[in-house]
Formats: structure tokens, sequence, C-alpha cells
């Protein structure tokens, strides 16, 4: 009997679990930026108009989670504006919002930052810890985010995983017990 | 260009499915990978507000005050006030509990009448109108037989505006008030007032004292006012200049023991007084103090007064080496603010009120009573009224009460909150008496082991239902008055017991007898008029004039109800009191129940962490709250030295039988380092066989096993730690639920008299004879 046939067996098996951590990885750790349901872009809200990333965000300051806002809150500025009225694409996207608002749909966006379910992570304690007397907000956010101001799609920048929160936690003398971050 | 055969086309695919399928695993779920942004802004989603409302916290006798957070009508969350000058906003794990009180399953929520044999459960629901009814003609038809005097009324220990009103009632009637507590604290008190000339428990100023001989007083523990000493102790380690020393003398290291600088084993269980008086025996003979302090202490007579206890004659009888004693003497005496505090450790035995006599008359030795950081001794309530207490009765007026019970000379017993079936040693024979009583009447909010024979119940609101006030004893060394009221409408048919008997004294046909000092509607009238007083004195914390504005007597009373209460730190003081003498001829050698070789260990009783002296069982939170040594919840365990476990093959989770001269239980071994060889330890709390669904028939209650001829006897309070035990194996064995493995297995063999925890400059442990 040949072995060719349990060989062929073998190559496809490890092929298929190639892909598989190439895919795991792919969601995991996602450097490439996502495609939202609504185009969003950080570069007219945080860039242009120069937005405090807190106006939005507004409980990165206050407890673990940093927050996504509420549909009514684009709605503060959206019921009035409209866009440019010169690009029926911008029109579009903002009417997704509008109808979400009107059909009381909330909107579904694609996670970009996800960290492992063993990690508790607490936004406001980083705020508090990377601030400096007169620094912008956007400037202590990008330790992490990068230049969000600039990305029309937001991705992640850092790896974000323990050897770089561990890393980061010893240039700034944090601490790195177990129990800082592993609950 | 390669040719896909159908068969080829086939294999691919399913092998590219199958990967898909094993693989699909390995992402996260769809839901974890989207964030959904909410339509509306979450702030404005709140459909209610919170209301927090100051009140007093009940759960045990130190009345801490509370601020209760309210969401329609629902209380949620119980914290401590933060303005209340005893707890300063700390709040302990029984505290929090409160609310699972409230909401409780078995909580008897109407009155009941008895329906079946008595025992049985059987019950049937009455109205108010009818019970109360029935209550006043029974006790009517008695005043009129002139059998007053054979109605009791059994209340846990009362305070304040209740108390009041409980002696008023009886008082009017005819009738006698008992008090119970399981573990009470009558040699405490006895002997607190017999050294400062007080009937209120001094404040032991803990937070200011520097050195601080603790005799077997768990203090960090449930004992007298558990969350003004934790907070206290934060204050004496780091608060002010000098960090405190502590040092524990105890058999059992508890947590208090095991926070002290210096853990000093006291092998002979009892012989606390004895040390005290060897101690100033030291300081008196060295001079070590002053004339004038020596000359009072002493009784004028010098080191010639304490004769017998000089350090070496000490030694034999406590077994703490005479250079030890020495040492901490002159450490004591020395000290900017020295302290000594005696407690259940030293109380609970038959020389009780000689231990702790000798323990607290150690502070006049050294001059520190009224001054900071020593003994602070407590002015009475803001008013009489307020001031007012039910103290518990010891455990000689229990057993003559038993005996009158036997004797068919009690008619009507009345019972709130009070469980001496629980309580008591079963060989009081409080039970087999309860049979000669004719009516048994219940004002408890549980069925605990005395309501579950009673044959009518009027349950007693919770107190978060209720009004009331509170002077916390001890207190503050200020007059301090903490207001209760109710945070939420009663959820059931319950009653608060001060109402219940104010409506009862105006229910026909009794009343003509029962009006005087009882003509206030409800406990909410009794406290509007009597802290009008307060109102008009215009001084405190909340004043009638506040910057030249004068505020009407309802606004006072509604800003001091959200304060939770009324203080003034600069009214009243205790009266000084001159300075007592030791008196060194009350020594007496504790007595224990059980010979030596056939009972081979001492018993020692302490109360557990979450449900204290059991009266907590019936909280879940409670029994779940570990005990902080050996983590271990929702159980009864045996402490046993590892010598002694080696000896006997005992292993941890081996259950054993405890014998002792009058009785038996099982419990589970825990092979503890910090127990001296000789002496076992088991938590009082379980053992229920009613109290609801959460405390009973869970672990051993270990007064069965104590003999209660074993008493104090200048106060008559039950020597709870002076019977002796003998353990045999059983053979079973239990996982005992713990939090932790185990404590680590001492390294070295148990011979080391003194165990220097630290030696204040991060040195290591050092020990030794």
């Amino acid at each position: 009997m040949s072995r060719r046939p349990s060989i062929i067996v073998g190559v496809l098996v490890l092929v298929v679990l190639m892909a598989g951590m190439v895919g795991a990885q792919a969601v995991y750790s996602q450097y490439a930026a996502p495609e939202q349901p609504v185009k969003f872009t950080h570069v007219t809200h945080a860039g242009v108009l120069q937005m405090d990333c807190t106006f939005c965000h507004r409980n990165v300051d206050k407890g673990a989670s940093a927050m996504v806002p509420a549909v009514e809150q684009c709605m503060f500025c959206h019921k009035a504006v409209t866009g440019d009225g010169t690009d029926p694409a911008k029109l579009a996207e903002i009417a997704k919002v509008r109808d979400a608002f009107d059909s009381g749909n909330p909107i579904d966006w694609i996670r970009v930052h996800r960290l492992p379910d063993t990690v508790r992570f607490v936004h406001s304690a980083h705020i508090k810890a990377l601030s400096k007397p007169g620094m912008p907000t956007a400037q202590v956010c990008s330790t992490c985010h990068g230049d969000v101001p600039s990305m029309g799609k937001v991705g992640q920048v850092r790896s974000l995983k323990m050897g770089d929160c561990v890393a980061c936690h010893r240039q700034n003398s944090a601490p790195t017990d177990c129990t800082t971050c592993h609950k | 260009m390669m040719e896909l055969t159908r068969r080829d086309f086939l294999k691919v695919g399913s092998v590219t499915a199958a990967g898909a399928v094993a693989f699909t695993g390995c992402a996260p779920a769809a839901r974890e990978s989207i964030i959904q942004s909410p339509l509306l802004m979450p702030e404005d989603t709140l459909n209610s507000f919170e209301n927090w409302y100051g009140s007093v916290c009940k759960q045990c006798g130190a009345g801490c005050g509370i601020v209760v957070r309210v969401i329609e009508g629902r209380a949620k969350k119980i914290e401590g006030n933060p303005d209340h000058p005893l707890n300063a906003g700390k709040i302990c794990a029984r505290g929090v509990s409160g609310v699972q009180a409230l909401y409780h399953p078995d909580r008897l929520r109407s009155p009941l009448r008895r329906s079946g044999p008595r025992g049985s459960g059987r019950y049937t629901s009455v109205s108010w109108e009818e019970a109360l009814g029935e209550v006043a003609a029974r006790l009517d038809a008695l005043k009129k037989e002139n059998q007053a005097q054979s109605v009791v009324m059994a209340v846990a220990p009362l305070r304040g505006v209740a108390a009041t009103i409980t002696k008023r009632f009886m008082t009017n009637y005819g009738g006698t008030v008992y008090s119970f507590e399981t573990l009470d604290n009558t040699v405490v008190r006895r002997s607190a007032e017999a050294a400062f000339g007080d009937p209120l428990l001094p404040k032991f100023d803990l937070e200011n004292a520097t050195y601080v001989l603790s005799f077997g007083a768990n203090f960090l523990e449930p004992w007298l006012s558990q969350v003004s000493y934790n907070r206290a102790y934060g204050e004496f380690r780091q608060g002010g200049a000098e960090r405190g020393t502590l040092i524990q003398f105890e058999q059992r290291m508890s947590t208090t023991g095991a926070s002290a600088d210096e853990w000093v084993h006291l092998p002979n269980p009892g012989t606390d007084g004895v040390l005290a008086l060897s101690i100033a025996y030291v300081i008196v003979s060295k001079n070590l103090t002053s004339a004038a302090n020596i000359r009072n202490a002493t009784g004028g007579a010098g080191a010639a007064a304490l004769r017998g206890f000089e350090p070496a004659e000490a030694e034999k009888k406590t077994g703490v080496p005479a250079a030890r004693i020495e040492a901490l003497a002159e450490a004591f005496a020395k000290a900017k603010a020295p302290l000594a505090i005696g407690g259940m450790g030293a109380a609970g035995h038959t020389n009780g009120l000689f231990n702790l006599s000798a323990i607290f008359t150690l502070n006049h030795l050294v001059g520190n009573v009224g001054r900071r950081g020593g003994v602070l001794l407590n002015p009475s309530g803001p008013t009489r009224e307020f001031g007012d207490q039910i103290a518990a009765d010891p455990v000689r007026a229990w057993r003559a009460l038993t005996d009158r019970m036997q004797n068919k000379q009690i008619n009507i017993l009345m019972l709130h909150d009070a469980n001496p079936l629980y309580g008591l040693p079963p060989t009081v024979k409080f039970g087999p008496a309860l049979k000669n009583v004719p009516m048994i009447i219940s004002f408890s909010s549980f069925m605990d082991e005395t309501t579950a024979m009673a044959d009518l119940i009027l349950p007693d609101s919770s107190y978060l239902e209720s009004w009331g006030d509170y002077v916390p004893d001890p207190g503050v060394a200020y007059e301090t008055l903490g207001l209760q009221q109710p945070v939420v409408n009663p959820l059931y048919s319950t009653r608060t017991f001060s109402d219940a008997l104010l409506t009862l004294a105006k229910t026909a046909p009794m009343a003509e007898d029962m009006k005087s000092g009882l003509a206030w509607e409800t406990t909410r009238d009794a406290l509007k008029a009597l802290t009008t007083p307060l109102y008009e004195a215009n001084r405190g914390s909340i004043r009638k004039t506040e910057g030249g504005k004068t505020i009407s007597q309802e606004l006072w009373w509604n800003k001091v109800l959200a304060a939770g209460g009324w203080w003034d730190e600069r009214g009243v003081k205790a009266t000084p009191i001159a300075p007592k003498a030791f008196a060194p001829r009350d020594a007496a050698d504790p007595k224990f129940s059980g010979d030596e070789k056939q009972y081979m260990f001492h018993l020692n009783i302490f109360p557990s962490a979450g449900v204290g002296d059991g009266s907590m069982a019936h909280l879940p939170w409670t029994q779940f709250t570990p005990d902080p040594m050996t983590t271990i919840a929702w159980q009864t365990w045996i402490e046993v030295n590892p010598k002694d476990a080696e000896k006997m093959g005992l292993r941890t989770n081996d259950i054993v039988r405890v014998d002792s001269p009058v009785g038996s239980l099982e419990t589970t071994v825990y092979v503890y380092p910090g127990i001296a060889p000789g002496t076992v330890a088991i938590p009082a709390g379980q053992g229920h066989t009613h109290m609801g669904r959460y405390a009973e028939k869970r672990g051993a209650n270990p007064l069965t096993l104590v003999d209660p001829e074993m008493i104090d006897a200048s106060t008559g309070a039950l020597a709870f730690n002076a019977t002796r035990v003998r353990l045999t194996k059983t053979g079973k064995r239990y996982s005992l639920p713990r939090i932790e493995g185990g404590a680590v297995e001492a390294r070295e063999p148990f011979d080391y008299t003194v165990i220097q925890v630290t030696d204040g400059k991060g040195g290591g442990a050092t020990g030794g004879h």
C-alpha cells in the first residue's frame, strides 16, 4: 500500500490549520481598519472640527469603557447638519444616521479594538496616568490609538498584546502584578 | 490547465468545509465583534431617581449610622453614613446584609395563630386587630386574677425609646422584662462599670493610643463596636505620628491577634487577670508611673498590695515567662498613650469579672482614664429616654426564669428577637420548661427556634421599615443620637415592635391601666416629642438657630433625619471618676468543667466573622462571609493544633465527635497552627434548626457542649470558655467550604510562647522563651 494518500491528507490538514491561524489573527488583532456600517470619519469630526475626544466618548475618563456614543448624540448636531450639500455620498451617510434614529434602530459598529476576556482594561485609570497639565485629550489617547483625527477609517495601531501592555507599564513604572490587569 | 474532476471537486470542497466548521470556534462570536451604539443617551434613559436616606443599622448592638439607597420605593444598597461620628462612613458585612433581612423569602409576613401542635409549624394567618385583641384579652384576664407577675417579656437588648416603651409597658402591667443575647457582654459591662464608674461602656481610644495590651479582646471582629474599632485601628497604625504597637494575649489566634505586633500565647486559659496584676506589680515595684497613680491603684500599700503576683509567681500560673512580663510592663508604662483592653477571651471564665477588672484597672495605674489615647467615658444619652437601655441578663437570671417556667409560675412568655432556645446551653432545659408555659407570644420577624414554639406571632417590621433611635454603645465620648427612619414602606403586614406595644396599650380591655407614659400614638410621635428638648437646646450638629436665622422644629426634624441623627461634640461630657484600686484579693483560679484526664482539651468559643453569635445566620451574605483566619464559610469547624492532630492522627476535613461532660456534637477538623496545644476552638453561630432556609441544618452549635454550671460567680454570666472536651475520630470526612487551601503548616514545633510577628523594622519572625 502506498503512503501517499496519508501525506496528502496531512498536508491538507496543515494548510487548513494555517489558514485558520491567519483567519484568527485577522480577527484578534485588527490592524486593517474594518469597513463600518456608516462611513463615519474622524478626519472631519476630530480633525477639521477639532471636537474633543471626550465629547463623544464621554465615559473615557470616568470608567472602564470609553463608550461609543448613542445615536441620539449624533443627532445633537445632525438634526441640523446634513452635510455640505455638494457630496451626495456624504449626504447618504448622514441620512443613514438620521434614519436609524427616526426608525429607532441602533447602529451596529464593527469593533476595532478587542482585548481577551481575561483582561480588565480601565480607560479612566490610563487617562489619569498619562495626562499631563495642559495636554490635549487627543494627545493622551494617541498613546495607544495613534493619530485618530487623521484616520478616515479607524484601525488598530498597536498590538495591544500582553507584551505591549507590560512594556509600557514598565516604562511608566506602572504595576506589573498579574492582578493589575487579570481578574 | 489542471482538469478538475467531479470527485476531486467534492474532496477539496469537503476539506474546506471541514476547515470552516473547525475554525468557526476560533473567531470571536459576532456579538463580540460589534459594538452597538444605543439609540438614546444612557443618562436620559434612567426612568427613576435614587434617594439616599439616613438611618441607623440594627444588625448588631453597635448602632452605626447608615445611608440607604432607595429607588422607586425599594431599598437597594446600605452604606455607612459618612457624617455619623461612630463609623464615619464605614460599614461591615453584616451591615450591608440588612437588605437581605428586608427581602428575605422566609420573613414572617402577617400575624399568625398556631393551628397544629406546638412546634409543628402549622399556623394560620390572622388580622392585626384579632391578634392584638387576643393578646390584650389574655393579659387583662391574668391581671384581673392578680397574676400579672406571671407575665414575662423577653427581648433582645434594647436601647432608647424602644427600651423606654417596653419597660413602661411591662411596669404599667406588672410583669417582668428579661433580655437575652447569645454570648452576652455582661462581664465586660459590669467590670467596666466597676472600674470606670459608668454604666455605659467606655470608648477605648484606640485611634490615639500608642501601645495597646489586648487581653483576648477581639475588637477587629464581631465584638462591641466592630466598625468603629476597625476604623480606629487604621488610625492607630497609620493615622498619627507614631505607629501604635498592639500586643495580644490569647489561646486562639484571632483576626485581631493576627494583626498584632506581638501575639503572646497565654497557655493557661483564664489567667488574664493574674497576668494583668503581674504587669501592675512590675510597674509599681519599679516606679514606672507617678507616685500618685501608684498610691491610688494600690490603696497606698505600694508593691506590697500586689504580693504574690511577682512575675516569677505569675509565670507559674499563666505560663508566660517572667522576663516577657517585665519587658511588656516596662514598654506599657513608658508608652506615650498606653491602653489595656480586655475582651471575651478573658471574660468567658469563672473568674471573668476579676480578670477584666484587673485589666481595666491597669489603665488607672498608668493614668490614662479620661485622657486622649486612653479610656474615654461616655455621657448618658442626650435625654433620659434616649439613654435608656435593657441590657442582656446573664445566664443565672435565665436559669432562674427557666425554673419558674418549669414550676408553672409563668403564664405568658412574650418574645422579641430573643432566642434563648438556641443560645442557652441545652442542659439549662429551657425547651422542656417552655412546655409548661400556657401561652407564648412572639414579636420576632423570623421563625427562630424559640418563635417556632409560639402560639401567636405578631411579626416585627424590618429596621428599614421602622422608626427608632440609637445612642451607640459604646459611644464616641460625646453625646450622639442616631435616628432611624423607615426608608421603605412595610413590604408585608408587619408592625414595628414598639408600635405594636403602643397600640396594645390602647387596646380594650386593658387600656385603663396602661396609659401612664405611653400616650404616644406611634414610635414616630414619641421620637418627635422627645427630641423637642434638643431642638430647644439650640446646640450640636443641627441647631435651632443657625447664622442668626431660626428654623421651625419641623425643618429641624427633617434636617436631623436627613443627617441620620444629632450629635454634640462640645456638649455634656461624662463626669470624671476617682481612680480605682486593684482588688488582688478577688483573684480566683479559673474552674473548668470536666476531668483533665478524660477531657483533654479546653474548649474555646468565639463568634463567627459573618453570622456572629448566630443571630445573623439567616442571611446568605453573612453566611458566605468567610472567617478571615481559616477562610471557611457556611459551616462549623473545630480548630486543632498540628501537634495534637498528629498525635490523634487527625487531618483537616476529618469529622470528629466532640464530647463534653454535658453534651456532644460532630464537626469537622481544621488543623490550625494558631491554636494552642491542649485547646480546641469552635465558632458560634451555626447549628440552627429553624430561622429560615439559609440557617437551618447547617453546622453545629458549640453551646451544646457548654456546662451552664460554669458561671462567673459575681455576675452570673455564662463562662463559655470553661468547659473541657475530648475528641473522637469518626472515620468520616467532609470537605470544608474554604476559599483558600488553608493556613501554612507551622514549620517549627509549637513550643514558642511568644511569636514576634514584626520588630517594627521589617525584620522576620523571631521567637522563643
